[in-house]
């Protein structure tokens, strides 16, 4: 026969089951209102506006096609970039600063026909904004054992809060002088084709929004674009299945692909 | 080993890859039949990019081709370079004296995109020791469409015959009207959207 102190009350089951149910309730009200469908169309925005674009790369072959899908970027519209790369991955460093370094080409070379052509009206120099490259560490290593892999997940975990609240102010580099770290927090978009330090990168975006964190949720922040890689032909890779139903927009290069997971979108190959 | 001068060069480049061993395929591209098949094509060179890993089989296969004959194929090989491939592939396509050579790469899309926009014909072969092996389906779908030729390991003498129909073909990349509208489809412009950047 169970005692009907207060102690007891609350300590028996049905009263757990009852909290608990209130609680996952809770909890499943609050994700579905930052799932894509419930979230508001982008306000209009103007170019020159300060607009933080994160852009997350992986190894050798995703790094290439997401830079490659990118040549059309125009940095007068995401005036700062910041790539995402896991530790010791080289290449991909070496790949973003040399994306940055065509950037600054073509705006340069854009500014000296303007100049030739003297009867066009000179733009307003808005240069190339800035960027930076952030370096998290692998969620798990190659070989890495078991037990240890919750610990450097989570220590991945923290890196991605630490990137996503803002821009490092010490490796950022400024391309047109106008860097002020205080123009910038919450990335505004977050574009990636699915390596897996995407996942902990938008998951962490979700946790942040989740909580509404500085109104990461409220004023909108962290719209997600996920670009399933150009070598999934007929199956999402295993990112693309985490967050197929997470992100705003899931884009897929394959017509067979269009509709995956009540989301894909087909516009056409986008790897170049 | 000395090239005649007044030969010209033409390369056949193997890459397996930044990430995985892909020690069959270096093997296969050091087979007896498969030098010979290339020598009969008329290449001069063969360049391998054997991996982390794949430094001692290299090694090994190459000194036992070299006391057994006398090749008329240079053959040479490095590990992986952190700064890209551009220099290679650009070297398997020719310079303007050189005739057009041929890629042989695991499938890793990041050379067969490679390929497809410099337009040198490439031959995938997937590595079939790999878990989850979309590479395969990438190399199907890819060769129905008639942008690669889809090699296997234990045939690569007759991927080089095929190699030759690609170059005839050469398909422009990328598809030119493959976007929304007929138009290439365009990233900048989703991103676009999602930022409310309406003109």
């Amino acid at each position: 026969m169970t005692p009907h102190t207060p102690l007891a009350l609350i300590t028996s089951y049905s009263f757990v089951l009852a909290v608990a149910l209130v609680g996952i309730l809770a909890i499943t009200l609050r994700l579905l209102a930052l799932f894509p469908s419930r979230r508001l169309p982008p306000p209009k925005r103007r170019i020159g506006t300060p607009t933080r674009l994160l852009i997350v790369l992986g190894s050798g072959g995703h790094t290439a096609e997401m830079l490659g899908a990118l040549h059309g970027l125009d940095p007068r519209k995401y005036t700062h970039r910041t790539y995402v790369i896991s530790s010791g991955d080289v290449f991909s460093t070496e790949k973003a600063a040399e994306f940055e370094r065509s950037l600054e080409l073509k705006d340069a070379t854009k500014r000296l026909d303007q100049l030739i052509d003297m009867n066009e009206q000179m733009q307003e120099r808005t240069g190339t904004g800035s960027y930076d490259i952030a370096i998290v560490p692998r969620a798990r290593r190659i070989h890495q054992s078991l037990l240890s892999t919750p610990l450097s997940a989570l220590r991945c975990l923290w890196a991605c809060f630490n990137i996503l609240m803002a821009p490092s102010n010490t490796t950022t580099v400024s391309l047109a002088g106008r860097w002020r770290a205080e123009l910038y927090d919450y990335p505004d978009l977050i574009v990636t084709n699915g390596p897996a330090t995407a996942v902990i990168v938008i998951l962490a975006s979700l946790i942040l929004r989740f909580f509404d964190i500085k109104g990461a949720n409220s004023r909108g922040k962290m719209r997600t674009i996920y670009v399933e890689s150009w070598a999934r032909v007929k199956r999402l890779s295993l990112s693309g299945r985490l967050l197929v139903r997470i992100v705003d927009r899931f884009l897929v290069q394959w017509e067979r692909l269009q509709g995956v997971g009540e989301r894909g979108e087909y516009l056409g190959v986008f790897a170049r | 080993m000395s090239v005649d001068e007044k030969k010209q060069l033409r390369l056949c480049f193997v890459t397996i890859g930044a990430t995985a061993a892909f020690n069959s395929l270096i093997s296969a591209c050091l087979e007896p039949r498969f030098l010979e098949s290339l020598s009969g094509a008329g290449y001069t060179n063969l360049l391998i990019q054997y991996g982390k890993e794949g430094k001692a089989i290299f090694d090994k296969i190459t000194s036992e081709i070299k006391t057994t004959k006398k090749m008329e194929l240079v053959i040479t090989g490095f590990d992986f370079n952190h700064s890209g491939l551009d220099k290679e592939m650009g070297a398997a396509k020719g310079g303007p004296n050189d005739l057009q050579g041929v890629v042989i790469s695991h499938a890793g899309s990041g050379s067969i995109l490679h390929a497809l926009r410099i337009s040198v014909p490439i031959i995938v072969v997937p590595n079939p020791d790999l878990l989850d092996n979309h590479q395969v389906e990438l190399a199907e779908e890819l060769e129905s469409q008639g942008y690669v030729v889809h090699g296997k390991l234990n045939n690569l003498p007759a991927a080089i015959l095929e190699s030759e129909e690609l170059r005839k073909r050469s398909l422009g990349w990328p598809p030119v009207n493959s976007g929304r509208h007929g138009r290439a489809a365009d990233l900048a412009g989703v991103m676009d959207e999602e930022m409310g950047f309406l003109d």
